[in-house]
């Protein structure tokens, strides 16, 4: 069976990416305001990205179930052909792409204000990004609301504020220390969780 | 009755669970409930009991010139306008300006120190001579120092001790510290704030030990006026509002909003006989009486360990009480009332964004000086000081008065908000708004049409 992915891309967009991604422009947008954003070397360049631009992820990725907690859609959703899993899959490949273009459109713009960013900053904060929106996407999977889906991330974030380096391999901004090893355990943290998010969906599917 | 009925819909809910646990963890995790190992300890002689900041000008004038020179020969000027780090690179003319405020404050000429400073900037500083008093000592980090009594005057990379160096302006002889402050702060005001120089956080740069007898004096602050666990309580409404209850609040808030919504309840409430104040404020007072529970309870847990230790002792059992409706209470009524009311005015989770931008915002501002840990806009207050550090007592009393206001006019606030999302709960009733103020939903996105599909 053919999968309309460009269809259902295009769809996900117009219909239901578009307040997220606004939101996520806006929050790129006030950065600049925020901190510093000009002639940083890597280190305090990591500072907008991991402590900002990462949190674009959640803004994305949290909403991916977000549709289908209306019952009606829910309904329309589940009594067409194609399995929903895919669609969920297609719209969570859609906001890890618009996360990775936010952040490698604002590291653009931290080198052309005279800072120092490379690859791996961009794939750092990247990492960061996927373990935080999919966190939240977790718990909307466990919990089926969106809302509660936000706490989790913001709370972990607040941690990571508070305890700093104590979390080792999951801490979040440790490119502001030069450290790079954790965004290995943080990346696939992420995707295991994006993973285990949609199979929680479609158990809980196959159980009603 | 509605104020019941709203509390049982509330903490019977999966998402009040998920609160109370989120609270624990975070809790938890900033080592509240181990009070009882970190205990106050009265001083005895001969130890080492700390350093404390005080406005000595002998010792802050040399030491904020010499940063400002550092940091105009590189001309990169770290400032915290609001927390976050920030680098400025002044333009020309800006530099000439600097230039002359440390011609004013060295008593030397713009033009030379301009040259010079562009003499030292870190590209071309090969070849220069160092010249200080004292010696170069490496510490345990590999920088390098001139220690001891010049410490902090003068610092230099491992990589760059090899024989470069540069050379320093100092202060001219018989300047007023008035007018260095002065001076300073329109440096920091050519920098666009938030630096180092600014007035109000020039004591970062004087430095002294404490005194037995100072010493002394702050454990005995702690026993008679916090009455220990007055201290220990204060430490907790800290933690607790930083970390979670200036932001979490706005869950609950949202989900409550929006229930009726999602359950398509809300046309038969508009019906309803209830008044949309008495609606509301029921809401709002189980909201706000839901969330500061656990965390009274908690603040009991973290403390009562503590009455067994310091046992016979003159304690406050009351302290966390005090600090939970003092402290806590405030900020999480302001969490919720931008909960209902952003709910109500948008019909979407827009305010989880609000808050936790406010939130991220006011968690990394203001670290540099204790007042801005009280200044009146604070949503969440901080005095970080344990035991070790004998709860910083007097501090505390100092600007208790500062407290005040700021919690007062966060109560106050929250109240305004409540009146205007009553306000909008009216209009809704009456028909004059629908689904939430068109403009909003405009902006957000929300309106899809009949007939579109949302998959």
């Amino acid at each position: 069976m053919r999968v309309p992915v460009w269809e259902i891309a295009k769809v996900n967009l117009k219909h239901n990416a578009r307040r997220p991604v606004a939101l996520a422009a806006v929050l790129c947008m006030l950065i600049p305001v925020l901190t510093g954003t000009a002639n940083l070397d890597e280190v305090s360049s990591a500072v907008p990205l991991e402590m900002f631009v990462s949190l674009v992820g959640v803004i994305l990725l949290v909403p991916v179930f977000g549709p289908e907690q209306k019952e009606e859609i829910d309904d329309l959703v589940s009594s067409k052909y194609l399995d929903p899993i895919r669609v969920y899959r297609i719209r969570m490949l859609c906001s890890l792409t618009l996360t990775a273009l936010c952040i490698i459109l604002f590291a653009a713009y931290l080198d052309m204000r005279n800072c120092k960013t490379g690859i791996l900053s961009v794939m750092g904060t990247w990492a960061d990004a996927v373990f935080l929106g999919n966190l939240g996407l977790f718990t909307c999977a466990v919990c089926e609301n969106t809302v509660i889906g936000y706490m989790p991330p913001l709370l972990y974030y607040g941690l990571n504020i508070g305890m700093g380096p104590k979390l080792g391999n999951f801490w979040l901004f440790s490119m502001t220390a030069g450290e790079y090893g954790p965004k290995l355990w943080l990346g696939a943290a992420g995707v295991l969780l994006g993973m285990t998010s949609l199979w929680c969906r479609k158990y809980k599917r196959q159980m009603r | 009755m509605l104020f019941v009925r709203e509390m049982k819909k509330i903490v019977c809910s999966f998402s009040w669970v998920l609160f109370v646990a989120a609270i624990g963890i975070a809790m938890y995790t900033q080592g509240v409930f181990g009070f009882a190992q970190d205990l106050l300890h009265k001083p005895a002689p001969g130890e080492n009991y700390g350093v404390k900041q005080e406005e000595i000008p002998e010792q802050i004038m040399p030491e904020a010139l010499s940063k400002l020179w550092e940091e105009f020969c590189a001309n990169e000027y770290k400032t915290y306008p609001i927390g976050f780090i920030k680098t400025v690179k002044l333009s020309e003319k800006e530099q000439k300006k600097m230039a002359g405020i440390l011609a004013e404050i060295t008593g030397m000429d713009a033009g030379a120190l301009l040259r010079e400073g562009n003499r030292q900037a870190p590209a071309d500083s090969d070849g220069f001579t160092m010249e200080m008093n004292g010696d170069l000592v490496q510490n345990s980090e590999g920088e390098f120092a001139v220690a001891p009594e010049n410490a902090g005057s003068l610092h230099v990379d491992p990589d760059e001790a090899d024989g470069a160096g540069f050379w320093q302006p100092s202060v001219q002889k018989g300047m007023a510290y008035e007018e260095f402050r002065e001076l300073m702060d329109r440096a920091d005001a050519l920098l666009g704030g938030g630096s180092a120089y600014e007035a109000a956080s020039l004591i970062q740069y004087g430095t002294v030990s404490l005194t037995y007898e100072e010493a002394e004096e702050r454990y005995d602050l702690a026993v008679n006026s916090d009455r220990i666990t007055g201290g220990y309580a204060r430490l907790f409404a800290d933690y607790a509002t930083v970390m979670v209850m200036s932001l979490l609040p706005v869950f609950p808030a949202v989900i409550l909003c929006m229930k009726d919504r999602q359950a398509r309840m809300e046309e038969l409430i508009h019906t309803n006989r209830v008044t949309a104040a008495r609606l509301v404020m029921s809401r709002y007072l189980a909201l706000v009486a839901a969330c500061i529970l656990p965390v009274l309870i908690l603040s009991y847990v973290s403390n009562i360990p503590l009455w067994g230790v310091y046992g016979g002792m003159n304690l406050d059992y009351l302290a966390p009480a005090r600090y939970t409706f003092g402290w806590i209470l405030p900020s999480v009524m302001a969490a919720a009332a931008v909960g209902m009311f952003v709910t109500e005015l948008t019909g979407t989770p827009l305010a989880v964004a609000v808050q936790g931008l406010w939130w991220l915002l006011d968690v990394n501002a203001g670290y540099r000086s204790l007042s801005s840990s009280y200044s009146l806009f604070r949503l969440a207050p901080r005095h970080n000081a344990g035991p070790r550090s004998w709860f910083r007592t007097q501090e505390y009393l100092e600007h208790r008065d500062g407290l005040l206001c700021n919690r007062l006019l966060f109560v106050a606030g929250s109240f305004a908000l409540v009146a205007l999302t009553i306000w909008i709960y009216e209009q809704k009733r009456r028909g004059r708004i629908k689904d939430g103020i068109s403009l909003v939903r405009a902006c957000s996105g929300l309106g899809n049409r009949k007939g579109q599909s949302e998959a």
